[in-house]
């Protein structure tokens, strides 16, 4: 089992990363171009953890003992040891390609490297590499350090032993992992995907508002929460950037076609929880 | 042949038609909550029955040509006043009012198989129906610990809709290969907070039920994003359904 990974990018998904990696201890090389995100991630980490420890969640020892196993790294050669890295920066092909060119010539030849990509092909990210057969997906859910799956991403090339040392390495995070072929939107998102774009053709046709809607969804069919609740929750943009995605990435098949609605409320800073307004006002 | 019955405290009278097990699940709630069922097998039987009835429930989403024939015999045979519930899930209440003769007194219902355990229904008068119709409605099902919501009369209705759907859509990702049935619905209840996995949901629904509300949805709006996924059809017609490579 290994020991040592690295984490490139210290944004939400990888300190959250970080954070379930330091208490199933692994030792953690946390890597950022910038200091200070891999400081600001340290500290949030840190009162996540002191929570959990208040809570009666971990304890103080496991604490400090996962806190002293993150290492703050700002060069990529300081990840040379890793037997996994996994990268977690902005969702652009052209910088996680240009990332996986410079880790493919930094790390042993053995290491697995994996991507956080909700959106980005694990194929297109890994062509061209020397060894694309050690490139997977491992998606996260926000937030990483409380959700309960991960999807463990089989790139066109992919070898059945990466993919099998994605799934050992989620599970002993205490994640249950799903594999999934590398198609657009893997499970969740192209099934929420359809979720969420149904809701909004019908509140499109008029058949019932956004409130009814929800309290349908969740009143007769049972869900924890209603499609426009989670849509203001998520972030319009976010939604509106993964339905585009997911639309695009499948050659324009109709099933996922972005609703107009979600396009517009983007276009106007209607963004949902975090700008006080989506769907309802906040 | 007699019209059979169960007699409940309060002694009032639903008549009730319909598919399985939609039927059995509105027996046992309205039964559950004192009322008298009337469940005449065949429609000839009706007259007896619908002299009793306070409220007559037609549930069916399948067979719409035995629909059609339970409406018709339902509206000669019951008294003006007596209003019918009538499932809109497949065929809206407004094509069903072309049926009848007294159409002020229909109202649809989202039934649904598994709808009824939570505590809402979707309920959809037509253009025509008369506000006393709905008014009906909504006690009745208040008076089965329900509260309803009031939604345009559209084929699929709100929740049906969005439920086939994302059936639909997990049969697709199943069908290319995406995951495997098992690992696709735990995927929905753990990353999506799904109440059931899409499969277990179209197993406990039926994919008959599942694929004739597709069908309808396509039908009606026309559109490729309603297209069928063939392995569903293949389930739907044949019975058959595979867990993870076992048949």
């Amino acid at each position: 089992m290994p020991q040592s990974i690295g984490i490139v990018g210290a944004g939400t998904i990888g300190g959250g990363i970080a954070h379930l990696a330091s208490l199933a201890r692994f030792t953690v090389s946390l890597y950022d171009v910038n200091e200070t995100v891999i400081l600001a991630a340290t500290s949030r980490i840190t009162a996540e953890m002191k929570a959990a420890a208040d809570g009666g969640k971990i304890s103080r020892e496991e604490m400090t003992e996962a806190l002293s196993r993150i290492h703050a790294r700002t060069k990529l050669s300081e990840l040379a040891h890793c037997e996994i890295v996994i990268e977690a920066v902005l969702e652009d092909l052209k910088i996680k390609r240009d990332l996986f060119r410079r880790l493919d010539g930094e790390v042993k030849p053995e290491t697995l490297l994996a991507t956080t990509s909700s959106t980005i092909p694990v194929t297109s990210i890994a062509a061209g590499l020397k060894k694309p057969e050690r490139v997977v997906g491992l998606h996260f859910f926000p937030p990483v350090h409380r959700t309960r799956l991960a999807e463990v991403v089989r790139g066109l090339q992919s070898s059945e032993d990466s993919t099998s040392r994605g799934r050992e390495f989620v599970e002993r995070l205490g994640k249950t992992s799903v594999t999934t072929k590398d198609s657009p939107g893997y499970v969740v998102h192209r099934v929420v995907s359809l979720f969420y774009g149904e809701a909004l053709r019908v509140l499109g046709e008029g058949i019932a508002t956004a409130g009814d809607i929800d309290r349908i969804v969740k009143d007769s069919g049972g869900f924890s929460a209603g499609p426009f609740e989670s849509m203001d929750l998520e972030g319009i943009d976010a939604g509106m950037a993964l339905a585009q995605a997911i639309y695009d990435q499948s050659f324009q098949d109709p099933r996922y076609r972005p609703h107009p609605i979600l396009k517009r409320m983007a276009e106007a800073g209607i963004l949902g929880k975090k700008s006080g307004r989506g769907f309802f006002i906040y | 042949m007699k019209a059979s019955s169960t007699k409940g405290p309060k002694g009032v009278s639903v008549l009730l038609f319909g598919d399985e097990p939609l039927v059995a699940e509105y027996r046992r709630v309205a039964s559950s909550c004192g009322y008298e069922i009337l469940s005449p097998g065949e429609t000839k039987n009706l007259k007896g029955a619908a002299t009793r009835a306070s409220i007559a429930l037609e549930l069916s989403n399948v067979d719409l040509a035995a629909k059609k024939e339970r409406l018709v015999a339902l509206d000669k045979a019951l008294p003006e006043t007596t209003a019918i519930l009538t499932s809109s899930v497949n065929v809206t209440v407004l094509d069903q009012s072309s049926w009848v003769s007294m159409r002020h007194r229909l109202i649809g219902i989202a039934a649904f198989p598994t709808l009824l355990e939570k505590d809402l229904v979707e309920i959809a008068p037509s253009v025509y129906t008369l506000d006393p119709a709905v008014a009906v409605a909504v006690r009745f099902l208040g008076s089965l610990k329900k509260k309803a919501a009031v939604v345009q009369d559209r084929v699929g209705m709100v929740m049906p809709r969005i439920l086939c759907q994302v059936i639909n859509e997990t049969m697709f990702a199943v069908q290319d290969g995406t995951s495997s049935p098992g690992e696709i619905d735990l995927a929905m209840k753990l990353g999506a907070g799904y109440p059931l996995g899409p499969l277990e949901w179209g197993e406990r629904v039926g994919f008959g039920q599942v694929y004739a509300t597709l069908k309808a949805l396509h039908d009606d709006l026309g559109e490729e994003r309603y297209r069928i996924c063939p392995l569903l059809k293949e389930i739907a017609t044949t019975g058959k359904f595979w867990r993870d490579g076992s048949k």
